[in-house]
């Protein structure tokens, strides 16, 4: 353990040995992203597991979100926003010029720190994706579309009465797991949740948790979170950002019980942030 | 005038003091910072200061109302007991003069003579019928009664005229009793000229404006009316300040340690606030009230025939000034101005709503922000142009240009003036309204939704169809709405562009005429405020009113069940 005190000023990331027995699902390498002239990533190189839940943590505008969204290219409707570097789905580059960024957020579903159904009824918000993406030919599929999303979001039993009712007459957490089917009735491979909780008290805060533990089953799912307890609860694999730079990734016990950075064993010790 | 003047400005310097008496009182309270007051001293300054200013300038200002109510009734009185004898003995005379009881006697005998003739045709008529030859006999009778009658009172009316002018004219020469020949005078006016009458004296007295006319009456009247004036106005003066020192001393004495003053102040400042929406809500029961009552006048006049106004198709006021002619009881029929005003309204809400929602998506949506910072301006200079210059185009370049073309299709009536182009440039006038609440409605739909359409994998159009358009749906819904009332009042384009004629038809190409264009017809110029022609003006006036009161219900009833809640 001699390098678990490195100095702050060491930009390489420190990679923790590989414990996950998962294949690759996304891999990322020296992606850099600028808004204008400012540099907000530097460099990230990581390779994401499938079936399990990779953490993001780091304190405000360390850019974890912005390497979030540079999954599903969402920094593309940021005018000012330029992406460098390769990010791989499957094998696949996602920056290539061939690729359409709107067949690609079909498979690359995300949910947002604040609950954002559209005003719509709560059958038609989780029915938008497969529409506007023909994945139902009937009215009776669209049906099974909408219940199966609804029982995985684990909101099935409580809205199943209502679901011509407009979607924000929904309590937050109702709200937060509506947008959850919302993006899992498109079936995507890779689930994108940016600070999922933060708007939510602790009774649907946990609920959540529990409904991501349920999710990893099947999607490659990828939690920005404020929260140390969270990212320890919920996920397999943590990665720690600060100031544009991915300082220190593993498994998400290694990182919390055996910090190798200095500036991660500072945050996570709450020392700042 | 001055007077109330300098009395304004000793209150405000009163008020000053208070302000200053208040803060030095409450920082002698508070010692050398010894003990810790509630409020800070520019709180009970406030409070003082309020106390001294509000009282007084709430007199003041109804002084100001109320003061020359208040000067004309003691006046009127002063010269009504002058005048008293004066009309006793006007009457005494009228009694012993000849001429006058003659007519008296002679206008009683055909009254009786009248009334009999009258019992005489009802009996006949219940017997023979209206048609029959007696009837008619008896009305030539009746004729020539009136006639008689008429005759009597006008040699009275001039005896009467002749009595009181002698008497005054005598009295005069014995430059007597001024003040009571005055309100002798003043008592035989009638009552239109008594407000002249009276502004005469004032100018008289005050010498600011100019009187009409200069007589020994006026004079009198004028040098009474001169003290109660003066003494109304010190008195109102004094009463002002000497209310102002008590409110200052009172306040004064309220001031201690542990008196909320802060409190106080904040109560009196929504008192106020609450005052001036207070004002606008009265203003408008006002503007309602007023409505309502011409309109009333209106429906009297036209017998009450209210169906006929609101469902009747015929609008000609122009002709029904006398009595009796043909056609009169239809020609109040507002149907067709209810029509050209929906018809415009349409063709202007076709122009405007998609072209206006359009230019606000693409400003909201698709031009980066180089563009949208010259073309939102721009777009709002075409609601600046006055409506005269819309009606200029319409009439000059639009018109002719709709009529060519409508005679090229081979349309051969067309004319210039049309509702097409009035509706047209309407429409272009009202496009900036349409675009600029739309683009504020639009912009205001929280970027989480947009977000979440495209992370859904939507596209930009598709999101704006699917997301941003419900969601931002109620505020667009008030933007038309707003729209439909601007264009429902508008009235210089469709003076100029549409004609006057009032038609009833759904042919954009012929001339219509509106309620508004109506109104400022009916009301321009010289005009009797007796005549149903002005009086139903306001009765169209009111169906306006409440045809927009209408649009504005609608309007908030959709935006509330259409409301979405974000934070």
């Amino acid at each position: 353990m001699a390098d678990a005190a490195a100095p702050n000023s060491n930009k390489a990331t420190v990679y923790h040995p590989l414990q996950s027995t998962q294949p690759v699902k996304v891999a990322a390498s020296g992606v850099e992203v600028f808004y204008a002239d400012q540099q907000a990533l530097h460099g990230i190189t990581a390779n994401i597991h499938d079936r399990s839940v990779t953490a993001f943590i780091g304190p405000s505008g360390c850019g974890k979100s912005t390497f979030l969204r540079c999954i599903n290219r969402m920094n593309d409707t940021i005018d000012t926003a330029r992406v460098r570097g390769s990010i791989r789905i499957d094998d696949e580059e996602i920056n290539d010029r061939g690729v359409d960024p709107v067949l690609l957020r079909a498979r690359v579903g995300m949910v947002f720190q604040k609950p954002n159904p559209f005003p719509k009824s709560i059958y038609d918000n989780v029915a938008y994706g497969p529409r506007i993406h023909g994945l139902a030919s009937s009215k009776d599929e669209l049906d099974a579309v909408v219940e199966t999303s609804l029982r995985k979001a684990g909101l099935w039993d409580e809205v199943a009465d209502r679901l011509d009712q407009p979607g924000n007459s929904l309590s937050g957490g109702q709200q937060q797991r509506l947008v959850i089917a919302r993006a899992i009735a498109v079936n995507p491979e890779v689930i994108l949740m940016d600070e999922p909780c933060s708007a939510l008290d602790p009774i649907a805060t946990a609920r959540i948790e529990e409904l991501i533990d349920e999710l990893r089953e099947n999607y490659c799912l990828i939690i920005v979170t404020h929260s140390m307890a969270q990212a320890a609860r919920v996920s397999q694999m943590t990665a720690f950002f600060h100031l544009g730079h991915l300082v220190e990734y593993g498994p998400t016990e290694e990182i919390f019980t055996n910090p190798r950075d200095r500036r991660t064993q500072d945050y996570i010790t709450g020392r700042f942030g | 005038m001055q007077l109330s003047l300098f009395t304004a400005l000793a209150l405000l310097v009163l008020t000053a003091i208070g302000f200053l008496a208040g803060r030095s009182r409450a920082l002698a309270l508070a010692g050398n910072g010894g003990t810790r007051l509630h409020s800070l001293p520019n709180y009970h300054g406030y409070f003082v200061a309020l106390w001294a200013g509000l009282p007084g300038f709430a007199l003041l200002a109804a002084y100001a109302m109320f003061a020359s109510m208040a000067v004309n009734s003691l006046v009127l009185g002063q010269m009504e007991r002058a005048a008293a004898p004066l009309q006793a003995q006007y009457e005494s005379e009228l009694r012993d003069d000849p001429a006058y009881t003659g007519a008296m006697d002679e206008i009683a005998r055909l009254e009786i003579a009248i009334s009999e003739l009258r019992d005489e045709a009802d009996a006949v008529i219940e017997s023979d019928g209206v048609q029959s030859d007696a009837v008619a006999e008896l009305r030539e009778r009746q004729a020539a009664l009136q006639f008689e009658i008429d005759d009597a009172r006008f040699t009275r009316d001039t005896r009467a005229e002749a009595v009181a002018a002698e008497m005054l004219e005598d009295l005069r020469a014995a430059d007597d009793l001024a003040l009571a020949r005055a309100g002798f005078e003043y008592g035989r006016l009638p009552s239109e000229q008594r407000e002249v009458y009276m502004a005469d004296a004032r100018a008289l007295a005050f010498g600011v404006e100019l009187a009409s006319r200069d007589t020994p009456e006026l004079r009198a009247l004028a040098d009474t009316l001169r003290p109660i004036h003066q003494g109304l106005a010190w008195g109102g003066s004094l009463a002002a300040l000497g209310i102002a020192l008590a409110g200052l001393a009172f306040a004064r004495t309220r001031l201690a340690v542990r008196f909320r003053a802060r409190n106080r102040v904040e109560w009196i400042i929504s008192a106020a606030l609450a005052l001036a929406s207070l004002i606008a809500i009265l203003t408008t029961l006002g503007i309602i009230f007023s409505l309502l009552f011409e309109s009333l006048r209106f429906f009297a006049s036209i017998d009450w025939r209210v169906a006929d106004f609101l469902f009747g198709t015929q609008w000609s006021p122009q002709t029904a000034i006398r009595p009796g002619q043909i056609g009169q009881s239809g020609s109040f029929g507002a149907v067709p101005l209810f029509a050209g005003t929906a018809l415009i309204t349409l063709i202007a809400m076709m122009v405007a709503a998609p072209v206006g929602l359009f230019a606000a998506v693409y400003l909201s949506e698709y031009a980066d922000s180089r563009v949208r910072s010259w073309a939102k301006p721009l777009l709002e200079i075409l609601a600046g142009v006055p409506t005269v210059v819309y009606g200029f185009f319409a009439l000059l370049t639009v018109g002719p240009l709709l009529r060519d073309f409508a005679l090229f299709l081979g349309y051969e009536d067309a004319v210039t003036q049309s509702a097409l182009s009035a509706g047209l440039v309407m429409g272009v006038m009202i496009i900036p309204f349409v675009s600029s609440l739309s683009d504020d409605v639009i912009n205001a739909v929280p970027q989480s939704l947009r977000d979440g359409a495209y992370a859904m994998g939507a596209t930009k159009s598709e999101t704006i169809c699917h997301v941003v358009f419900p969601a931002a749906l109620p505020g667009i819904v008030g933007a038309l709405l707003l729209a439909v009332s601007r264009a429902v009042g508008e009235t210089m384009i469709v003076v100029m562009a549409a004609g006057q004629a009032a038609n009833l038809t759904a042919n954009p190409l012929e001339s219509v005429t509106t309620i508004t264009v109506q109104i400022v017809t009916l009301l321009t110029g010289d005009q009797e405020f007796d005549s149903p022609k002005t009086l139903s003006a306001f009765a169209l006036g009111l169906v306006l009113f409440v045809l927009t009161l209408i649009l504005n219900i609608i309007a908030l009833r959709v935006v509330q069940s259409y409301r979405e809640k974000y934070d």
